[in-house]
């Protein structure tokens, strides 16, 4: 009854209360939208690291990390894959060989570091593979084709393997995306013209474009005129385990494209075969095995597991190997209950507010309700069930609202194009995919009914106070 | 057997600038089954007597037994519950929760008092039918007329079998015809059920009716008349 009484009391004031309970909705949503756009967003990167970078477990020669020499090296390697392998919760397992090295093509020489994989293997471990720019060659196809290589969009353009150009079938594709013509006569001007890299390419471009015109499609242009020289050469430097300089000469055959630019620009991915003969390393060997669980969640127990069964060895999961990204994943939570709950403090303004007009105006029906014997204890109740009913009202309809516009946008993703830069050097992707568990809506839920509690203590202390003599005699 | 008594109870009310002694030292004892009226001019104390014996209120000085309780000595939410349970209370201005039904406002004590859904329908259309609107059931207060609220009132008031009735001008804002028809069910139930109705009143048609007029003024006693 008292619940009844509180619901319809909620409608008394329809306007006020639908105020209130729209203040509610939109905060709600906006704090659970903007949750799950960070939740995606961090999950979609912790899913690159386990799936592109790291894997779940590493293991190398204990001073391999910290040295970074090429002779903390591990020995045995296919007797202690196989024995890996047979573990209990292993999926699948494989062995890199690591070297830091020079990137260099006639004009241009970076730092990267040089990977020495098994394709076959590889593609048990990482999907790095699945991230191929198409167009660019088919690396994992070919492997006995020693000399080609699979590198980073990033690092390709760096080395000026990506080049830019336009001609008329570019033009024709960009006016079915229905870029004004006046920018496509502009464009136009420098066709033939080859760009060795994106910074003369957008120069010539702002020579012929406004800035608001560059800003809303100077990317998708760039995108169109990007070419890639299919196969171009270029040589990796490096020196040997017998400290002699040595090289070779690689292809490129395949360009991965990741949302991690830092990834992209310096890891290049060679096979093993003929970097372990470059650096004149013996067979049966490599600096890491990496392993991939059936399922992500037992990482801590293997850990300990594989600590235990090679201690003479350097065993460590991919929350120690990135501790920034495991404690973005494993703060998530938390982080986000903050951020709503700093929301929710916002929104009880507006509730104890409400609730204080509510006891201002009925003070004479609290009085009679007091004279007719009902107790302190409920007319409490009764004030904190309409406080709640008014949080969670909003809260529900703000968290169904969100809920359907993440359901929406997690199957498209949303694109934060403008900030891509920024985004892809934290590793972070410009496309984020909202997405937020169901137990994050229960935590919601219960922090809307507490919201409701709380604002409802001050005016219904307010209303106990009430002498119901004197509140009687009001008007 | 008695069911109220007052002894020399005062009720002084300290403003800023000057003491209100808007009841003075009243002595008056009630019996099962009476049919009082209180009457006297615009603030002779008729509100502040009928609260104190509902509890609302405390006297600064004497004592009030009601069935022999002296509720100066329980507690404030001990009040409460002895309210509840012995004391109907009828107000000038219905005083009816205005979103709920007819039925909803007579049930509502019962449903603080937890009775079993079956007995509290079975009381709650008994009451209606006691007090002529047993075909309202469903309205809500803003759907009836004043008499009709009132009467539904009266019938919320004696949801819990409660000893005696305290109304204050339940008529003062009725016309003649609803006065007189609320006037009936009032004395209906005191003849048929016994219960004991004390209630405040300006209007001569009303005193009429009583049993037994108490006439204040200036917060004292000036009559105590009882006819048959
Ligand atoms: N809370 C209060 N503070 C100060 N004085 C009060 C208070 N309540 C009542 N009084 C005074 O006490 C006196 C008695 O008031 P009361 O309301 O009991 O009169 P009444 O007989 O019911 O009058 P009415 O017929 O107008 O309802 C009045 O002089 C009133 O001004
Ligand atoms: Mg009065």
């Amino acid at each position: 009854m008292i619940t009844k009484t509180a619901w319809k009391n909620v409608w008394r004031n329809k306007i006020r209360s639908l105020v209130v309970i729209a203040s509610v909705t939109v905060g709600i949503f906006a704090g659970v939208f903007a949750v799950g756009v960070m939740n995606g967003a961090v999950d979609q990167r912790v899913d690159e690291v386990l799936d592109n970078e790291v894997s779940h477990i590493q293991i190398t020669h204990p001073d391999f990390r910290s040295n970074n020499d090429l002779a903390c090296n591990l020995e045995n390697v296919s007797t202690l894959k196989e024995r890996i392998s047979g573990l209990e919760k292993v999926e699948a397992v494989c062995d890199r060989l690591f070297v830091v090295g020079m990137a260099n093509t006639a004009r241009k020489s970076v730092g990267v570091n040089i990977i020495g994989i098994n394709p076959e293997e590889e593609k048990e471990i990482f999907g790095l593979y699945k991230e191929l720019e198409p167009g660019t060659g088919d690396y994992f196809a070919d492997p006995d084709r020693e000399e080609l290589s699979y590198i980073g969009f990033d690092l390709a353009k760096t080395l000026n393997i990506i080049r830019y150009q336009v001609n008329d079938e570019i033009i024709e594709e960009l006016r079915s995306e229905e870029l004004p013509e006046d920018i496509l006569a502009g464009i136009s001007e420098f066709t033939g013209e080859r760009f060795d890299n994106e910074r003369s390419f957008k120069k010539a471009m702002r020579s012929v474009l406004t800035a608001k015109q560059e800003s809303e499609y100077g990317r998708l242009i760039l995108e169109k005129a990007q070419t890639f020289r299919e196969r171009a050469k270029f040589t990796l430097t490096f020196v040997n385990s017998n400290n002699h300089q040595t090289g070779g000469v690689f292809r490129v055959g395949g360009i991965y494209n990741i949302p991690n630019s830092m990834f992209e620009s310096n890891q290049v991915f060679i096979q093993d075969r003929i970097l372990r003969r470059l650096i004149e390393f013996p067979e049966n060997t490599a600096h890491q095995i990496v392993i991939r669980l059936t399922d992500v969640d037992d990482t801590r127990t293997m850990t300990k597991k594989l600590r235990s069964d090679f201690p003479e060895l350097e065993v460590l999961n991919w929350k120690q190997i990135q501790p920034d990204m495991a404690m973005m994943s494993d703060f998530a939570g938390v982080m986000y209950g903050f951020f709503m709950v700093i929301i929710l403090a916002a929104l009880a303004f507006g509730i104890v507010n409400t609730m204080l007009m509510v006891v201002l105006e009925r003070t004479k029906e609290l009085g009679m309700l007091t004279a007719i014997g009902m107790n302190k204890k409920k007319v409490f109740r009764m004030i904190m069930t309409e406080s709640v009913f008014l949080s969670l009202t909003g809260g529900v309809a703000g968290m169904v609202v969100s809920w359907i516009i993440i359901k929406v946008t997690s199957a498209r993703g949303i694109n934060f194009g403008s900030m891509q830069e920024g985004l892809e050097a934290m590793g972070f992707s410009s496309y984020i995919y909202p997405d937020i568990g169901i137990d994050f809506f229960m935590i919601v839920t219960i922090l809307i009914i507490i919201t409701g509690i709380l604002s409802s203590v001050y005016p219904a202390l307010k209303a106990l106070k009430l002498d119901p003599a004197e509140a009687l005699r009001t008007e | 057997m008695k069911v109220l008594e007052l002894f020399n109870v005062h009720k002084v009310y300290n403003t800023t600038h000057v003491e209100v002694h808007a009841v003075n030292d009243v002595c008056l004892e009630f019996e099962e089954g009476e049919f009082a009226a209180i009457v006297g001019p615009s603030g002779s104390g008729k509100t502040t007597l009928l609260n104190m014996i509902g509890g609302l209120d405390m006297p600064t000085e004497g004592r009030i037994l009601v069935n022999s309780t002296d509720l100066s000595t329980l507690k404030s939410s001990a009040i409460i519950d002895f309210r509840m349970r012995n004391i109907g209370f009828v107000f000038q201005s219905y005083n009816l929760i205005p979103v709920l039904t007819a039925k909803e406002n007579i049930e509502f004590i019962m449903n603080l008092q937890k009775w079993p859904r079956k007995k509290r329908d079975k009381r709650t259309m008994e009451l209606l039918k006691a007090v002529g609107l047993e075909d309202r059931v469903d309205s809500r207060p803003a759907q009836l007329s004043g008499g009709q609220q009132q009467r539904v009132a009266v019938a919320r008031a004696l949801a819990s079998k409660p000893r005696f009735v305290l109304a204050d001008e339940p008529t003062a804002n009725l016309d003649t015809k609803s006065t007189e028809n609320l006037l009936d069910i009032m004395e209906k139930l005191n003849r048929e059920e016994n219960i004991t109705f004390i209630f405040s009143t300006h209007d001569a048609r009303v005193v009429k009716k009583a049993r037994r007029v108490i006439t204040l003024e200036d917060g004292k006693v000036v009559s105590d008349e009882i006819r048959e």
